[in-house]
């Protein structure tokens, strides 16, 4: 062996040492990185989008949209084409800025980028179709806003019939519908266009090509890339941030006063949607829904009661079955018998509930049409038999040594809030 | 004479054990106040928005404070008085003490105090709790305590309208505790223990000028 081919053989060698440990190190850091990624996840993340990834945190049933299910890969907010994943910048963005109009909020005062880029990093290791990479699309130079675009752009709002879900004037005025389901089974709106503060992905005419340009995966908002040209899209774009009004932080006293008394007249005219928006806004769905012992909602139970609070020194209250249900519901409940409860406290029995966990005092407060409108609402509610108990007060001597206890020697007895349904359902649904 | 003190003074005791009792049974009034009355002191309690100069702050104020007195936040964020909540210390915040399976909460000052309340906070960071229940610091409260799983269905106007009247309810300074991390929860099977009936903060709320 010569000496040259000696060397070679040597340099050979170090050469593919070199390139191992580049790669192992390399392979490390990305395990490393998705193991951070994972710390970042379960501290600030897992409570909405849940441990596994799969969107079922505890919060997760209480909030519209739904939290994302990590686990199929499919976003909402991506520049790559339908079908694909989005890009790491994507979903940095969503983390960064959050998604407007939903419960995800801003991360990018609270986390650094490292930590951003290592939680992305974990939840693309959720899910496998990111083995694949994204098709990012090309945006082009676009269209800049002109009257000229504007008015083209409505033509192609009309052409596409966009207006059969988002209305005529982009908040559903004569649509067909504007309530739909997601992917998921979970209730959909088709998004007010005049409220661009609320886009999930933001408001500028780039971002809303986009969405026209991809289409949302897993909800109703299908790509029009086949059915207009990028310049239609360009101009609908331009038209669609036309057609957005002032929000109520940027308006005048008389526009104030114009805004709410549509607000007010619309809630009038359409009750059921009022109603269900006070109901989800009330936290009725928190206490009147049972839950696991990682405190997410049962499936199925929603608003079907069977939640224990033990309230020392006065006894056992289990929250009732809010659903139409005509066993153990309200289906035989009158509309009054369940306005007392509401602004009364009292039950159709007469029995007296305490001014808390129930906060019948607070909700006597509001006008006697949103009460009628939580009433309309709960009616629709679909049925779930769970036969809920009746408040147990507590036997008078322990109850009196209870009030001792409080009154005299100066304790704070808890009330105590259970895990599982105390109703008949036994949480199985 | 005799007979006629240990008579009085039967009388007198059988009294005080009658009184110690009516007492424990009916303090606090619960039942034996009327309904409407708490209704009436929840409207009452919540300060007006008379004052405000501008009217669109106003009207936008009045919004808020409708939301904020039928959600009911005065049912956690009260101050603790001698007697029950202290309805004037209005939101001054620390009557009630959450124990979880994550952390133990108190509820917190939402007076625009500018060391203890809101005042430290923007705009931003409390329609992020409301929405979200993300603090400045990262940490986030269990929607079964504080329910912003519930607030973040308010459209993103009505909660702008909740944080402007807080920015309009008169100050208090009373410092409420942070959270501290641990199992707090006492009772097998319970994922919430709510306390009550004390002042949870430190010391008693101070109005600020």
């Amino acid at each position: 062996m010569t000496r040259t081919s000696v060397r070679s053989v040597l340099l050979f060698a170090a050469t593919v040492v070199l390139l191992l440990a580049a790669a192992f190190t390399l392979t490390r850091t990305r395990l490393e990185a998705q193991q951070r990624g994972k710390a970042v996840y379960d501290k600030h993340c897992a409570e909405c989008h849940g441990r596994s990834g799969k969107g079922d945190g505890a919060a997760a049933a209480y909030v519209a949209p739904h939290p994302r299910d990590f686990s199929t890969g499919r976003y909402k907010i991506r520049s790559t084409e339908t079908g694909s994943v989005p890009t790491d910048e994507d979903l940095m963005r969503s983390v960064r800025q959050g998604l407007y109009g939903t419960a995800m909020p801003a991360w990018d005062r609270i986390l650094s980028d490292t930590d951003i880029q290592e939680v992305v990093a974990y939840i693309k290791s959720l899910s496998p179709q990111f083995a694949t990479p994204p098709k990012v699309v090309d945006p082009g130079e676009g269209t800049p806003s002109s009257p000229e675009s504007i008015t083209r752009g409505q033509q192609v709002y009309e052409k596409l019939q966009c207006g059969k879900c988002h209305g005529t004037d982009g908040r559903g005025t004569g649509a067909v519908t504007t309530e739909f389901q997601d992917d998921w089974k979970q209730p959909l709106p088709a998004a007010d266009l005049t409220q661009p503060w609320s886009f999930r992905g933001g408001a500028t005419s780039r971002d809303i090509y986009l969405r026209f340009r991809t289409g949302m995966a897993g909800t109703p908002m299908p790509s029009f890339a086949e059915a207009a040209s990028d310049k239609e899209m360009w101009d609908l774009a331009n038209y669609v941030v036309s057609l957005g009004r002032k929000p109520v932080w940027s308006m005048t006293a008389q526009e104030v006063a114009d805004l709410y008394a549509r607000q007010d007249a619309e809630a009038k005219a359409n009750p059921i949607k009022r109603g269900e928006y006070l109901v989800n806004s009330l936290a009725c769905v928190l206490c009147h829904s049972p839950v696991d012992d990682q405190r997410r909602m049962l499936p199925g139970m929603r608003l079907a009661g069977g939640v224990l609070f033990r309230i020392e020194p006065y006894g056992d209250f289990v929250t009732g079955n809010l659903t139409s249900d005509k066993e153990t519901g309200l289906g035989n409940w009158t509309d009054d018998q369940i306005k007392t409860v509401i602004t009364k406290g009292t039950l159709r029995d007469g029995t007296r509930l305490l001014p808390f966990p129930m906060d019948w005092g607070s909700f006597a407060t509001m006008q006697p049409s949103d009460i009628d409108a939580i009433v309309k609402y709960l009616r629709t509610v679909p049925p779930v038999s769970n036969r809920v108990p009746a408040p147990r007060f507590k036997f008078f001597p322990s109850y009196m040594w209870g009030k001792f206890k409080l009154l005299i020697l100066g304790g704070d007895p808890p009330i105590a809030i259970f895990t599982g349904n105390a109703g008949s359902a036994g949480g199985q649904r | 004479m005799k007979k006629f003190l240990k008579w009085t003074l039967l009388v007198v005791l059988v009294l005080a054990v009658c009184a110690l009792g009516a007492f424990l049974y009916f303090i606090p009034p619960f039942f034996s106040v009327a309904p409407e009355d708490f209704t009436k002191e929840a409207e009452k309690s919540a300060p007006s928005v008379a004052s405000i100069a501008d009217p669109a702050e106003r009207a936008i104020a009045e919004r808020g404070r409708y939301l904020v007195v039928s959600a009911g936040c005065i049912g956690c964020h009260a101050a603790a008085g001698p007697q029950g909540p202290d309805l004037s210390k209005y939101l001054a915040g620390g009557a009630i003490k959450s124990q979880t399976h994550e952390a133990t909460y108190v509820s917190r000052n939402l007076t625009p105090d500018k060391e203890t309340g809101l005042g430290r906070r923007t705009d931003d960071e409390v329609k992020r709790v409301l929405r979200s229940g993300v603090f400045p610091d990262g940490h986030i409260v269990p929607t079964t305590t504080m329910p912003w799983g519930a607030f973040a269905n308010w459209t993103e106007e009505d909660r702008h309208a909740v944080v402007v009247y807080l920015r309009h309810i008169p100050a208090f300074r009373h410092q409420t505790p942070e959270p501290v991390p641990g199992n707090g929860v006492t009772i097998p099977g319970a994922f919430d223990e709510e306390h009550a009936w004390k002042n949870y903060g430190t010391g008693d709320p101070t109005p600020v000028k």
